[in-house]
């Protein structure tokens, strides 16, 4: 096990190398680079041009660039954004913290849209089945950022008094900063709401055939303990895997709403720093955004093969 | 003028809500949004937030080295010039108190005295040099270079007088020095001003959260008496122009801007608190043209581009009829184009495009490639499928490619586009930065392959012309020219920020040049 | 030898129970399938259907239904209803192609891994790692500012994005069938590695690989209406779904039927491979969880 987890480290290490450079090297073969971007209509001589990408290091070339780039990453230095001068990771900080804090509302969300309706669907069955099976596939369908376009354009005509766009810093204001992501949270959990609320369904119908629910429920033990302490306590594993799994659907989903909804996030700053070439801040979003994808698929890996180990005994 | 509609639609708008608030039926005494404010109302009231709509982030605050378009929203708080545009883009002393000329090629200027930095250093003639000296150090690859490359030298006479030398006669440089930020004073030995600004304005940079917000406070020593009226000033960043739109319905924004004008108009209809203003006509929509190879080098193709294009059409269904025809100068320049005055091939002729074009040898039509537009300008993209349609009529075939903006901008200035590429041109304090762009003898002319000594010889006599009258009449010449050749194919023009506030915003004035200078005479009337 | 055939492979253990199945499925499928049978009748027949020129502007912008135009005009004046069924050919078009291409390509990579193992199977799998961990759209922007925002683009980036994902879904059942008797069985007895991997692998990878291409399809439609919403769709004047949504959503107070129609038509889209996926897991009784 532990030769297996130091194997799966290594080779982490070598898919972000593999991920870091084909992102530089993709970016860099684009036409247009930072200075262009930020200079836009605005008449700037070839000289001012050339002086600046100068400046920046980007006259050199770019195998050097990402070598010079690498080596400062492996000390832990990534560079300083091009659009306001300050370490990228200080800036990339606040805004992970703020996607992490939507993906957080987003699962809840899901987790209560989800754990509801599959237990309301496993427990009621017939009908309420069928409607939550509906409700279920209309979510699905919908994409996220149908959902999100839908809601800002209602909430603006119908609701304005009622609607805050925007983030509130959740130093400011710890509650409003929640708030302000109720919505967004909701386009972006619903979702995963729907995986869960299969999960929910099939776990819950599972655990209920099994021996040690009917021997609780023969001893006389209520309803409502059997299905909360013994059912929901078995059902939760699969569920939460689940949910874990849907963080990395989440951070890819998350580029659309944030734009939508205003939201300062993570990705919402890679949209703007791919717009404006802002090559420092790309490289430490990819790493970030695929270390986490990475990470997580090596945790249900392992999971898997224990899982398996066990079975196997 | 096209300005007498301008300040009509303006005055609707305000006449429209007074009538609603006020009983008031007459709109004439409100001509001016200025009136308005101090007249009817009495005096200002002090203090209050005002929150702004902002849709990107400032990339630099000195205004040396800044090249984006989205900073000058910030700088033109914090910093001011020695000359300033009043809401008429007249030019009025702002630092400076008075200014003569001795010859045409000096400028003496006296300035304020008793102005302080926001630092708390004291103005002098030494900070206008020391400004100067940074555009033209090489070093400092600032976009100003250009604009000022007439400038041989600036001195310091005294303290408080400063005088400009030209190498020739410049009827730009005073505009550049009227615009913020090209001719805003940055102190003397303070640096770091790209993360800190640090200027004279009626604002205090307080702090900026990158995506989130942007934080000014007042400047208690302002030298204008009284101003700015409000505490602070509070930017809040919407990237996406439907979420900034329902911002400003629900009043999470006091005022903003919005870039499509069907929308603008749709949404200050909503609410009569709504004031919609949306200014002169400051961008065109041009359609750049290689002219270095391909069939368009041949004048004949052009020109039946030219008239298979109906300009008037694309007003009407991409702009819902809020601009109007372009050239290649908007309205708000001297000399600027009115939008109906008669220019050659401007008719829409398909009959006659056809018969150019089999002219040229091409019986049967042309194909001319790639179309390259601005993926993200919704107003561009539906224009190019317009102008697609229209073209194809007269059997001249185009595949639009809608396109990144910084790849565009790589093909746009090095001139490696295939045929044709479209990107509108943001507000230039001088129409010479406009005609640059096409000015055979400048590296963005060159790119596009235009040969034409003529052409040259008048840019050059336009921007030495110091009587307006006489410049007015050669931009006339020029961009008839231009129309002419059609080196560029100019399509319609607008008003490039379409401003809109709530009511209990007083004392605003949007100007032409796309600036908020007058936020500095603006009050909560609430 | 003769006594082990390896012709008894067990290739549908769920043949046994097929007439249950059927009404356990059915329902969903039969909606699945009319629902598809929709899409492709006017997918094909779409040159001829489409009441006007979808590229052209012939009426006044954004008006409302009318008897002309039934589903209104969009921004430019240009007919909803012909968007629509012409936008729905261009995204199907892509969406179809694109999913074959990852789906080959995927149970190519699986096929290899899963069944090769050792090596071969970790550095397959680790390359799919990368690819998988890769920001889907900065490998879009990357694509179409590189090369152009045209059809077969965009096709060449989803199959690259999507390839992982089935790759995955094929190898997972092929490492423990690899392991079962009767696999073992005919590879004591010789029977050569295509063969194995024909008769007796692809069977039973067969199903979930269906439920999950279904499922793929679904996404794949989210992933170009993604794409095109945010300006890397294909080209105008061809319409596309998420390109109407896009260009008319500023609009939805004016005219709500432009916002309204493209969002339909996406919602019944990814509707349409979901319920088949469902449809199809209850009727070839795939396990929910992958």
């Amino acid at each position: 096990m532990k030769r297996l987890i130091i194997v799966r480290l290594a080779w982490t290490f070598a898919i972000l190398l593999g991920v870091s450079f084909i992102a530089f090297i993709l970016m860099r073969a684009l036409p247009g680079d930072f200075v262009l971007a930020a200079a836009g209509t605005t008449s700037v001589s070839a000289e001012a041009l050339d002086g600046m990408r100068a400046e920046l290091g980007l006259d050199r070339p770019v195998l050097e660039q990402y070598l010079v780039w690498l080596g400062n990453a492996l000390q832990g230095d990534f560079g300083a954004s091009f659009v306001t001068h300050a370490p990228v990771l200080q800036e990339l900080a606040p805004r992970f913290f703020v996607t992490l804090q939507l993906s957080l509302v987003a699962i809840v969300m899901a987790l209560l849209i989800g754990g509801v309706t599959g237990l309301a669907s496993a427990r009621l069955r017939g009908r309420v089945d069928w409607l939550v099976r509906a409700i279920n596939g209309v979510s699905l369908a919908v994409p996220n950022f149908v959902i999100a376009t839908l809601i800002v354009l209602l909430a603006g005509l119908y609701f304005p008094q009622l609607v805050v766009f925007g983030y509130t810093p959740f130093a400011v204001d710890p509650l409003k900063s929640f708030g302000n992501l109720l919505l967004p949270g909701l386009a972006l959990g619903l979702a995963v709401s729907v995986t869960i609320s299969e999960n929910t369904r099939a776990a819950v119908l599972e655990v209920s055939n099994q021996d040690f629910v009917m021997v609780a429920r023969a001893k006389g033990l209520k309803r409502s303990t059997v299905l909360f302490q013994y059912l929901l306590r078995n059902a939760a594993t699969p569920i939460i895997t689940v949910a874990g799994l849907q963080v990395a659907t989440l951070l890819g989903g998350s580029i659309l709403v944030e734009t939508i909804f205003a939201i300062p996030g993570m990705g919402q700053y890679l949209f703007d720093s791919i717009t404006r070439r802002d090559y420092p801040v790309i490289q430490a979003i990819v790493l970030v955004a695929a270390g986490v994808v990475v990470l997580i698929n090596m945790l249900v890996d392992i999971a898997y093969i224990r899982a398996d180990a066990r079975v196997r005994l | 003028m096209g300005k007498a509609s301008d300040s009509e639609t303006t005055m609707l708008a305000i006449s429209r809500r007074n009538m609603l608030r006020l009983g008031l039926v007459s709109g004439a005494m409100f001509m001016s949004a200025g009136s308005l404010a101090f007249g009817q109302d009495g005096s200002p009231k002090r203090g209050g937030t005002l929150t702004i709509g902002a849709d990107a982030d400032p990339i630099g605050l000195d205004p040396v080295t800044l090249t984006a378009y989205s900073s000058m929203d910030f700088t033109a708080l914090i910093y001011s010039g020695l000359l300033r545009w009043t809401p008429d883009m007249e030019i009025e002393p702002d630092l400076a108190v008075s200014y003569e000329q001795p010859d045409a090629t000096t400028y003496v200027f006296r300035l304020r005295e008793g102005v302080k930095f926001h630092n708390g250093q004291d103005f002098s003639a030494d900070d206008v040099k020391h400004t100067f000296d940074r555009i033209m150090d090489p070093a400092s690859n600032s976009r100003l270079r250009s604009y000022y490359a007439n400038v041989a030298e600036v001195t310091v006479v005294d303290p408080y007088t400063v005088e400009f030398k030209l190498s020739s006669p410049d009827a730009a440089f005073l505009r550049f020095l009227a615009t913020n930020p090209d001719g805003v004073i940055v102190p003397k030995g303070v640096e770091g001003l790209t993360e800190k600004p640090v200027g004279t304005g009626p604002f205090v940079f307080e702090s900026y959260q990158p995506g989130q917000q942007f934080t000014l406070s007042a400047n208690k020593g302002y030298y204008e008496e009284g101003q700015p009226y409000l505490d602070t000033v509070v930017f809040k960043f919407y990237r996406d122009q439907a979420t900034l739109t329902s911002a400003l319905r629900s009043k999470a924004v006091d005022m903003t801007w919005l870039k499509d004008p069907r929308v603008a108009a749709q949404v200050a209809k909503t609410s009569p608190d709504l004031v919609s203003a949306p200014g002169q006509t400051s961008r065109t929509f041009p359609v750049w043209i290689n002219l270095k190879e391909g069939p368009l080098t041949d004048v004949r193709v052009r020109r039946a581009l030219s008239l298979a294009t109906n300009r008037e059409l694309c007003v009407q269904v991409v702009l819902g009829g809020s601009g109007k025809v372009g050239a290649m100068l908007p309205e708000s320049h001297v000399g600027g184009y009115d939008g109906k005055s008669e220019l050659p091939y401007y008719g829409v002729d398909v009959e006659g495009a056809r018969a150019l074009l089999a002219e040229a040898g091409y019986p049967d039509g042309i194909d001319l490639g790639e179309y390259i537009v601005v993926a993200a300008n919704a107003l561009d993209v539906a224009c190019a499928q317009l102008l697609q349609q229209q073209w194809a009529a007269a059997g001249i075939r185009v595949q639009i490619n809608p396109m990144e903006t910084a790849p565009l901008l790589a093909h746009w200035n090095e001139g490696t586009f295939g045929t044709l590429l479209s990107v509108a041109l943001s507000w230039s304090a001088d129409a010479d930065a406009i005609l640059q762009r096409i000015a055979p003898s400048s590296q963005f002319g060159a790119a596009l392959g235009i040969k034409d000594d003529e052409l040259d010889k008048m840019i050059d006599m336009a921007r030495a012309e110091i009587d307006p009258a006489a410049r007015a009449e050669l931009h006339d010449k020029i961009q008839r020219l231009i129309a002419d050749n059609v080196y560029v194919l100019q399509v319609y023009q607008y008003p490039l920020r379409w401003e809109l506030w709530w009511n209990y915003v007083d004392g605003y004035e949007p100007l032409a040049a796309n600036i908020r200078s007058y936020v500095r005479t603006t009050w909560r009337n609430d | 030898m003769s006594l082990v055939n390896d012709d008894i492979a067990p290739v549908g253990s769920t043949r046994r129970s097929w007439r249950a199945q059927l009404r356990g499925g059915s329902v969903l499928l039969c909606v699945g399938l009319l629902m598809l049978a929709i899409m492709i009748v006017t997918t094909v027949l779409a040159p001829w259907i489409v009441p006007y020129d979808p590229s052209a502007s012939i009426g006044m912008p954004l008006s409302p239904p009318n008897a002309e135009h039934l589903l209104g005009t969009d921004v430019i004046g240009r007919d909803i209803l012909s968007r629509l069924i012409s936008g729905g050919r261009t995204t199907l078009l892509i969406t179809g192609i694109a999913v074959s291409l990852a789906l080959v390509a995927g149970l190519i990579l699986g096929l290899l891994s899963g069944y090769l193992g050792g090596i071969v199977d970790e550095t397959i799998m680790r390359i799919l790692d990368v690819v998988f961990a890769f920001p889907v759209f900065l490998l879009a922007i990357a694509v179409v500012a590189a090369l152009g925002p045209t059809i077969p683009n965009l096709i060449i980036t989803i199959a690259i994005v999507y390839t992982p994902a089935m790759a995955r879904v094929v190898r997972g059942p092929v490492l423990s069938v690899k392991q079962w008797d009767h696999v073992e069985a005919a590879r004591s007895i010789g029977v050569g590695d295509v063969r194995i991997v024909s008769r007796h692998i692809l069977p039973i990878v067969a199903s979930p690989v269906v439920v999950e291409t279904s499922l793929t399809l679904a996404q794949t439609i989210f992933t170009v209406t993604a794409l095109s919403f945010l300006g890397l769709g294909p080209p105008p004047p061809d319409p596309n779904w998420g390109g109407m949504l896009a260009e008319s959503r500023q609009f939805m107070e004016l005219a709500p039927i432009t916002v309204i129609a493209p969002a339909g038509a996406i919602v019944f889209a990814t509707m349409t491979f979901i319920i088949l996926a469902n449809g199809l897991r209850e009727f070839l009784n795939v396990s929910t969880r992958r």
